[in-house]
This record gives C-alpha cells, structure tokens and sequence, in this order.
C-alpha cells in the first residue's frame, strides 16, 4: 500500500467531519501469486447517512500505519486486527500490546489458521468450508460491482 | 420443612454467555417472578454466597475467574449451570475459543436447559439447589 | 502523589457481564483507564467456517440476548442485499415493529440497571416490571423472550394478526401512561440529579472523536441516528431524532426515555400504514448460495450496528462481521472514566449501556 496517499486520504475524512464506523479485516486463503494468503482490509466512514470506505489489499508483514492520528478511536479496531489477524499495525495511539482479546490460540483469524481448522476439520471428518475455496474474483475488484450497503445511501468506494 | 428453611444467596457470573440468560436471572429477581419472597438474594460478593448461577460456556480467559469465584465461596456449596451454554457449550460449541460446559472447571450440582433458560426453570433449578445443599449441610454434619 | 491500581470487573456486582478496566487512580481521581475484554470472547465470527449460511441467522441471533432480534434483523437484510431478495411488504413492516419493540425493551432494561447502579432499586424493580410486558408481547408474536428467531432470509417466519396487532397497540399504549410517571422520577428525583447530573460530559467535538454512536452520542448533541436513513420502511414513519445537548449521564438517561415514548409512536404509525389482511406473503425465499459482499447499517437501541458479510458463492460465507454500538462507544467510555471519581466510575460506565457480549462476540 502506498502510505502517503493512503494517510492523505484518511485525512481527507477527518477533515471533512466523517466518523469512523468500522475498521474491518478478511483473510483470504492462499493462492499461487499468494502463498501466506492476504488481507483485505476496509476503513469505513460514515457522515450523516452516507457511508463510504477505503480499502487495501495486505500481504502479511506489510505495514499498515494506524489511522490513529486523525481517528484517535481507531485504537480499539487497529489493536483487534492486531491481535485476530496477526496484522502488522504500527504507530498506534493506544497500544494493548496483545491484551485486548488474550484468546488461547493466537491470531486465530489468520490465513494460516484458518486454513490449519479447516484442513484438521476435513481430516475429521467435520463438515466445515473448503481450505481451497473457489477460484473467482470475490475480493477486492469483485466489491466495486457489489449492490450498496443496504441501510443508507451510499458510495462504496475501493482504494 | 427443608426445602426453605435456609434462604440461600446466590452469586451470578456470566461465562460466555450471549446475555439471553443473565437477563433472564435478573428478570426472576424482578416484580413478576420475584425470587426473593423465597429469601433468594442475589450478592455480588462470593464469600457471601451459597449457590453459584453461571450462565454461558467456558473459554480460556474465564477459567481462572470461575474457579477463584468457586474457590471463594464457602462450604457448602452448590453451582447451577443456567441455559445450554453453561450446560455443553450450546449453539457455541462450535467457536473456536469454546471449551465446552461449566463441568468442564467446577462440578456442577443442577443443570438448567434452555436457550435462553426460562425464568421459571432457572427458579426450578435454584430451589433444587436448595435441595442439593441441604444434603451438603448434612453430609458435613454426619 | 501515589497511584493506585483497582481492576473494576470481571465480576463486580454493578456489571451482569465481565469486561475489565483497570483504573489507574491519584487519591480518589482515575487518571488512566486500560481496557481488557475477550472473557466472553467466543469466535462466533469465525463459525460461519462450520455452519452454513442458511443456519448462520440462528447464532448471529445469539451475538447478544438483548439485541437478538435486530441481530439476526442485520444478518438477514445483508444476505437479501447479496442474493437480491426482494422481502414482502407485510414482513418489512413486522420487522420494523418488532426493532421498535426491541427498542422499547432494551431500554427500559438499561433505565432499570442504571437506576441500580445510582442505588435505586424501586425504579429499578418499576421498569423490568413494565418489561415484562413487552417480553409478553414478543412470547405472543414470535414465541421466544429473549432469542426469537423469527427472521428468515428473505423475510419473517410468523405473522402476526391484525387483531393481535391492534392489541399490542392498546397494551402499549397503557404501557406509556405508565412509563411516563416512571420517567418523571427520572427527571425530577434531586437524588437521581445529585449522581448523575455533570458527571461524565462528553462534548459534542469528543462524541465525534471518539467516534461514539447511538444515544451516547445523541446525549452529546449529535444528531446522528442510523433510521434517518430511510432504509427499511422508515422513510415512511415521521419522527426525528432524539437529542440531548449536556452530554453528562443525565443526558443519556433523558434520550433513552424520550425513544422510549418515540419508539410507541413509530409503532403506533406503522400498524397504521402496513397492510392489512390475512395470508400476504411473508417470505421470499432465495435460492442457491450467495456470492458477493454487503454493509449493512442499523440503528440498535445502543446505536449504529455495522455488519459486513463475504460470500464466496459456496455455502459457507466467507467473512461476517458485526461492529457492535457497545464496540464503539468504548474509546468514550475509556475518555469519560478518565478525570472521574472512583465512586462515579459505575454510573458512568453504565451510562453507555454497555452490551459486552456484543462487543466481543
């Protein structure tokens, strides 16, 4: 991801009066180009009933800056990622330090474990998702043909 | 008659459970159901209490919490699992971070089914907890 | 000055469900509050790897008791956004009776906890007896208390008859008269106004920083509420959002009893305007698994809820989420403990109607 724009962008909202609805990540399983699987991340912002959001594609190790300047509420979402996904979250206003969820398992919603559940399911014999889900464009260019969230108008809009 | 001849105290504590039955144990202490013409308190302090009402599963972070709120209560003493979480782990067994019922870190003396647990049934659960403790009693005296 | 380190929770007789803080305190003043949550963290998000979508709604419906109706709401809306479900009219409008029903009960669920928390337990006892009789209606309509599962994707599972309807509207109805003299304690009661009367302001510049939503933020002057929206039939209804401008504990108090009356009257409006008639149609059911994503936004009694779901066009999704109100009314709770006395801490967090199962799901 390209930092500078990214955080031009984030500032664009801040200043523009929008509050922050929801930092939210998918993991995607791994592919050919993508062995260790990715992450798609979406900041979402929401200023009277308009909601739009950006979106990035990260590999695991990228660094993704925290938003926590301009949205000092961004800690709570950008310490879950943290800890759930195992993403490389940095400069932090307030940092949990991997005290927030404390699951037994850690970083249980990366690729990596995703897909070790899945396998141990399929090996037991436990009906569960497919560790290779199917080929098709449902990530990130899939969204910007996707229907408008439903509860209010809006712009999705793909970064 | 045995049955209510001590008022027992009782200590809530929410396991994992998704609200459903704590609200449903706080609504027996309410006007309509009103546990405690039975002498039914609910306390907050464990060292106060006799019957321990858990409601949701265990996971990772809450077995500690379970077994020192146990551990602080005193002889004799009985645990009331409210609701299919506390009971097995539930609709819930199936996440990840779940480890299944109470059992699994205490004994538990009365299971309470239901999803959520009525309060009519929850009622039901603590008075044979009554019951259970009143056994207790007398055991430790024989 | 020497600090001092109390850990408020798990278990602590204000809070029916354990979240932790651990306040850092100067004599009796909290200078720091650090936020620990995860004991009722269950992976739910992480089951749609083993229940298929179809079955999902059951254990969204279970994120929290409280909300359970609006939950599996949210679940349902975003799945017939994915699949391109067209919901009959007669269903949209008994889900928006039912949210507003919701409202209506979780609020006067949180008015009697906060009436516990200040130490007054008659009110306390006065609205969950009046909540008995929403929890009534619901036994009536859907058949559950607490968890209802009556939304289905696609539409709702039962319908309600008209007659039932125009009793429900007469016990609520009744159920205002009464709500009203409980509301005026509320307001008037110098003992009620003595705790919490300038405790916990939150500015409406801070209500935006930190990002809070729903009545915390209504409290605050914010006129931000999820329903002006239009989306699900309320384009249809007249109301407007209730706002506070103190933004102190008071403030909360007073918005959740003005959306109490509210939310009767939005009722009272669409039993008016649905249509009428035994045997319409309440469901369109899809077919086939879904592909794509969708953002849905309520508005929940403790404000905006946000699900994002993920298909993948197989059976199993491949992402849901839900960001709870209580999730983001925390950075304010954990500003407004800040500065606080000790002995202010329980009114405070509770003044944000803190769902934790919720927020940890």
């Amino acid at each position: 991801m390209d930092r500078t724009t990214f955080l031009a962008r984030i500032e664009e909202y801040h200043m523009g009066g929008w509050r922050l609805a929801l930092i939210n990540a998918t993991s995607a399983m791994s592919t050919e180009e993508q062995p260790g699987g990715s992450f798609d991340v979406v900041w979402a912002f929401v200023k009277d009933n308009a909601f739009e959001y950006l979106r990035e594609e990260i590999v695991p190790g990228d660094e993704v800056p925290s938003i926590s300047a301009s949205f000092p509420a961004a800690f709570l979402y950008e310490n879950e990622i943290r800890e759930l996904f195992g993403i490389n979250v940095t400069g932090l206003n307030v940092d949990l330090g991997g005290q927030l969820y404390k699951t037994a398992k850690k970083i249980p919603f990366s690729p990596s474990a995703i897909r070790a559940r899945l396998e141990a399911n399929a090996a037991a014999g436990i009906a569960s998702a497919s560790p290779t889900p199917p080929a098709g464009p449902h990530g990130a260019a899939h969204a910007a043909s996707s229907p408008a969230p439903t509860s209010a108008p809006t712009a999705g809009k793909t970064a | 008659m045995s049955m209510f001849s001590r008022s027992p105290w009782i200590l809530h504590y929410d396991g994992s459970s998704c609200n459903g039955c704590d609200i449903e144990v706080l609504a027996c202490l309410t006007p309509l159901y009103d546990v405690e013409r039975f002498g039914v308190v609910n306390t907050g302090n464990p060292k106060h209490a006799d019957i321990f009402l858990v409601t949701g599963s265990v996971n990772e972070r809450n077995i500690d919490i379970i077994q020192n709120l146990y551990g602080q209560m005193p002889d004799p003493k009985v645990v009331v699992a409210v609701g299919a979480c506390a009971c097995s782990g539930g609709i819930f067994a199936r996440a990840y971070n779940i480890q299944g019922g109470i059992d699994k870190v205490i004994p538990v003396d009365v299971y309470v089914p239901g999803c959520a647990a009525r309060p009519e049934s929850i009622i039901d659960g603590v008075v044979q907890g009554i019951a259970a403790l009143e056994e207790k009693r007398k055991k430790r005296a024989s | 000055m020497k600090r001092t380190v109390i850990p408020f929770g798990p278990q602590h007789p204000v809070l029916p469900e354990p979240i932790v803080l651990d306040l850092i305190l100067e004599d009796e003043r909290v200078v720091d509050a650090v936020p620990t949550i995860g004991y009722i963290h269950r992976g739910l998000e992480m089951m749609v790897e083993r229940v298929e979508y179809t079955e999902m709604g059951f254990v969204v419906e279970r994120i929290c008791g409280i909300c359970s109706f609006m939950h599996g709401m949210g679940y349902c809306l975003s799945l017939e956004t994915i699949m391109n479900v067209e919901v009959p009219d007669r269903a949209k409008w008994l889900r928006l009776i039912w949210a507003e029903i919701s409202r209506i009960q979780s609020h006067l669920l949180w008015l009697g906890l906060g009436a516990d928390a200040f130490g007054f337990e008659n009110l306390f006892m006065h609205c969950w007896r009046m909540r008995e009789e929403i929890l009534d209606i619901f036994e009536k309509t859907t058949g559950g208390r607490v968890i209802h599962s009556v939304n289905r994707i696609g539409g709702v599972k039962r319908d309600v008859s008209d007659a039932e309807l125009a009793a429900i509207l007469v016990r609520l109805e009744e159920l205002g008269k009464a709500f009203k003299k409980t509301a005026s304690v509320f307001a008037t009661d110098p003992s009620i106004a003595h705790r919490l009367v300038g405790v916990g302001v939150l500015s409406p510049e801070d209500a935006l920083s930190t990002a809070s939503v729903g009545p915390m933020a209504r409290a605050s002057g914010l006129a931000t509420d999820t329903r002006l929206g239009g989306a699900n039939l309320y384009d249809q209804i007249d109301f407007q959002p209730v706002v506070e401008t103190a933004g102190d504990c008071l403030a909360r108090v007073a918005v959740r009893l003005r959306e109490v009356e509210q939310s009767i009257g939005i009722i009272r409006q669409a039993i008016d305007k649905m249509p009428k008639g035994e045997g319409l149609p309440l469901e369109n059911r899809p077919r086939g698994n879904p592909a794509g994503e969708a953002f849905t936004r309520l508005e929940q009694p403790r404000g905006e809820v946000v699900y994002y779901v993920k298909a993948n066009g197989t059976k199993y999704l491949e992402r849901f989420r839900a960001r709870t109100p209580t999730f983001a009314n925390i950075p304010a709770m954990i500003q407004l403990v800040k500065g606080c006395e000790l002995a202010d801490v329980p009114n405070i967090i509770l003044t944000i109607d803190p769902c934790i199962s919720c927020t940890e799901r």
